[in-house]
């Protein structure tokens, strides 16, 4: 049986290896953010959009990799001015890290494959589990029938 | 739940979502996210969350409709619940339409109209030159049993019956699977 807090926790320990890490997202590879943690918990970002945009660029670069035919993508990392995010592949899913500019490139390297082990064999739990989402798991016939009644009121 | 505006470069996929975005209301929707270029065309896509009865969110997505786009297309189109093809009714934009189709097609193989709904909307409907609703059909060999609507994205017209039907459509399907 999967616990949907076992995500939380690999995370909570990724976001505590480096001071300069400020935001741990898991996402699938649809782009559903499917848990993240902060290191500040009124860090303003948009955390289904930076997501959605992770798992995005992170398939865009897997396909160039297939296209070129150099093997599988491990990481990759944008550096920006004033930050850096990393994104690496678990599984099913795309483990993003927001860190600042200045870390320790090797530790996040190294703890984003360490955990990715983790967070890959807590998804296929999760996966085999529950075909859905944790949000749409959730909707019963009830919901859906509000959704649609809702739509028609738009 | 995922819905995605395909079809062919400048046909209005963004136009559209921007409309809905902008002048629907008794819809949440979240930020809106675009991936685009200076010229404000789209290099990746747009994201917009959306809800409807509280609980059940659609994530909207467009693609980016030009051809060198084709992998990033392939990629939007992971995990997809439904389809809002964009064709442009403009007659220079026949072949680009079926390929787009085509490709769409290719993408997504048999669960296309099966497992994942399609709607299409004939954008443009106000150019002079349109092409007719049928030589568009069937242009894109499209039967009855496909929901069509005549759109115009830059004022808005047809566009949110089209995400209606879309979004109904992918709930009943996930209510009756």
């Amino acid at each position: 049986m999967s616990d949907p807090k076992a995500f939380d926790k690999i995370l909570t320990e990724i976001i505590r290896q480096d001071k300069g890490i400020k935001k741990v997202i898991l996402v699938d590879k649809t782009g559903l953010t499917i848990a993240n943690v902060s290191k500040l918990s009124y860090y303003p970002v948009d955390v289904d959009s930076i997501g959605a945009i992770a798992s995005a660029v992170f398939c865009a670069s897997e396909e160039q990799g297939k296209n070129l035919q150099i093997g599988e993508l491990e990481i990759v990392t944008s550096e920006f001015s004033e930050g850096k995010i990393f994104a690496s592949a678990c599984g099913k899913g795309v483990l993003c890290v927001v860190s600042e500019a200045e870390v320790n490139i090797g530790l996040i390297r190294l703890v984003m494959k360490k955990q990715g082990v983790q967070l890959a064999d807590e998804l296929d739990k999760f996966l085999a589990v529950e075909p859905l989402s944790p949000k749409e798991s959730e909707l019963d016939e009830e919901d859906l029938k509000s959704a649609l009644a809702e739509l028609e009121r738009v | 739940m995922k819905l995605v505006f395909y079809g062919p470069s400048l046909g209005g996929k963004t136009t559209a979502l921007r409309w809905l975005y902008g002048k629907v209301e008794g819809l949440q929707k979240g930020e809106f996210t675009a991936i685009e270029d200076e010229t404000n065309r789209t290099l990746f896509f747009d994201y917009v969350p959306m809800s409807a009865g509280g609980r059940v969110l659609f994530d909207v997505f467009t693609v980016a409709g030009q051809k060198r786009h084709r992998h990033q297309r392939k990629v939007v189109l992971q995990g997809t619940d439904g389809i809002l093809f964009v064709a442009d009714s403009s007659p220079d934009q026949r072949d680009e339409n079926t390929e787009s189709f085509e490709e769409l097609k290719l993408f997504l193989g048999d669960a296309l109209g099966r497992e994942i709904p399609i709607v299409v909307m004939l954008n443009k409907r106000d150019l002079p030159n349109r092409m007719s609703r049928d030589e568009m059909l069937d242009l894109l060999g499209l039967g009855g049993n496909v929901p069509i609507y005549e759109t115009i994205a830059v004022q808005g017209v047809g566009v949110k019956r089209a995400f209606q039907a879309i979004a109904r459509e992918v709930i009943l399907k996930r209510m009756y699977k």
